[in-house]
């Protein structure tokens, strides 16, 4: 095992992950959704979600397909507006009409959102400026090697491998230092190497100052990132609250639940 | 403000550097122009029509064609990897962004109108050199109204099933006053008439245009938000 880190034993024999500060149980929560309702036509995605996140917080969510979790992380993201419900960013209500508050959140999504045929440097560094970085030369810079990605830097993005795309993609979530990072199936597509470099970065993002959302199908790597968990289904939390309290098989567990609220 | 027009200018530099690459929207534009004008050249018998008389229609519609076929493209790489998406989730106003995808449709469309005059030139014998600094800022106009309605509605259709198919019906009831008065002062001017008697149809181009791209930046919000 490497040195700072620990193993979550029992159900998590095979995840190591560093040892991360504990969120802030006291402070002010950063990420809140109350009664958030999300329907299409006549299908409820989201029904009624509540949510409450302090700094240093990071919740994976788990869910089976079309449980709703892709719906709720775009309403936490802003890319949708909810039905009814609200959510607030450090108290305040998302304003639609305001870009400001778009500078503290990244979102990895199933998409990269990069272009084919911009280089990774220049995806990178067009975002940078979009979101108005001061030293966008320096940042990208650094991001690409973070993510060991600087070999590549002039590479056009078609011509990278899903697995690059998927770390170029991380990376421009990341690059303007958000204080909320929402992530949806990071580990999609991602070969055990390419899995191995994004356990790393996700595991960096538990510093204490952020605030992450995961929802992913990865139960080991999920939970042994988390620190509050949730599973989903049906657009509801059937189930919620801390890894602390999680004992046992944690596949078993989730299997049950799902079929419990089946 | 800087900011906002830096990021008006980073959407902008990055439409043409992409189309730079791709050449996708100009060289079919181009290709369209080109084979339009032959076709136009053999299909009018230009012993009982004369050219002056009917070049400035041909002309303008040549362009509204070409441009439906650049601008109804406008999202279209943006749709590779929901990279449209990566926009609206930064922090770039929607009008901001409405504005750097209108005016990369100018460049591009510009460049094809004066291609649409230089080829009209070529195949018709007009004679445009005494006017051509008007014919341009005519022109310029004509386009510029032509992308703001263009932009916006393209991202209408863009976000239905219909798609490129809706985006003509939409947007030609509206281009009829720029075609109206973009043919009358281009008729004008291929004529040798002074300035002075195409000066209505200019300002009238001049506030469709300035019309068309409040109105864009006004309603494009509405169109992309979800």
């Amino acid at each position: 095992m490497w040195p700072g880190t620990q193993d979550w034993g029992g159900w998590l024999t095979s995840v190591s992950v560093p040892v991360h500060r504990e969120a802030d149980e006291k402070a002010p929560p950063v990420l809140q959704a109350q009664g958030l309702v999300r329907e299409y036509g006549s299908v409820i995605a989201v029904d009624e979600i509540d949510l409450s996140l302090a700094r240093g917080e990071f919740l994976t969510i788990f869910g089976p397909n079309g449980a709703g979790k892709t719906s709720l992380l775009a309403l936490l993201a802003g890319a949708l507006r909810p039905s009814r419900g609200q959510v607030w960013l450090r108290g305040e209500p998302l304003d639609f009409g305001e870009v400001e508050w778009r500078r503290r959140i990244g979102v990895l999504s199933h998409q990269g959102f990069l272009y084919g045929h911009l280089s990774a440097e220049e995806n990178l560094r067009f975002y940078g400026q979009l979101f108005g970085l001061s030293d966008v030369d320096n940042v990208v810079r650094d991001k690409l090697q973070h993510l060991g990605l600087q070999e590549r830097a002039a590479s056009l993005v078609r011509d990278l491998s899903h697995g690059m795309r998927q770390r170029l993609a991380l990376a421009r979530a990341l690059l303007h230092d958000p204080d909320i990072v929402l992530l949806d199936e990071p580990y999609t597509g991602l070969d055990p190497s390419a899995a191995l470099v994004l356990q790393g970065v996700l595991s960096d993002l538990r510093d204490g100052r952020r605030t992450v959302v995961m929802v992913t199908h990865n139960l080991s790597e999920g939970v042994a990132l988390a620190t509050t968990v949730a599973i989903m289904n049906r657009g509801r939390f059937v189930w919620q609250g801390k890894r602390a309290e999680l004992e046992g098989d944690f596949g078993q567990f989730y299997h049950s639940v799902i079929e419990g609220h089946g | 403000m800087r900011n906002y027009l830096r990021q008006i200018g980073t959407i902008l530099w990055k439409d043409l550097l992409v189309e730079f690459r791709t050449r996708e929207r100009l060289i079919t534009m181009g290709a369209f122009v080109v084979l339009v004008a032959i076709l136009f050249n053999y299909a009018i018998d230009w012993v009982r029509v004369s050219p002056e008389d009917i070049a400035s229609g041909l002309v303008w519609m040549t362009i509204m064609f070409a441009g439906l076929l650049g601008v109804g493209r406008t999202f279209h790489l943006e749709a590779e990897d929901g990279a449209f998406q990566g926009i609206l989730l930064s922090p770039v106003p929607k009008d901001a962004i409405f504005l750097a995808k209108a005016l990369a449709n100018f460049v591009f469309l510009y460049i094809v109108a004066l291609l649409v005059v230089a080829v009209f030139m070529f195949f018709f014998g007009l004679e445009v050199s005494r006017n051509f600094g008007m014919l341009a800022i005519v022109i310029g106009l004509g386009v510029l109204a032509f992308v703001a309605l263009g932009t916006l509605f393209t991202a209408v259709s863009t976000g239905t099933r219909m798609g490129d198919t809706l985006l003509p019906v939409l947007i030609f009831p509206l281009l009829a006053p720029v075609v109206i008065y973009g043919t009358g002062a281009t008729s004008q001017f291929l004529a040798g008439r002074p300035l002075t008697e195409a000066e209505g149809s200019i300002k009238m181009l001049a506030a469709i245009a300035l019309m068309a791209f409040f109105l864009g930046s006004l309603l494009f919000r509405f169109v992309v938000e979800d």
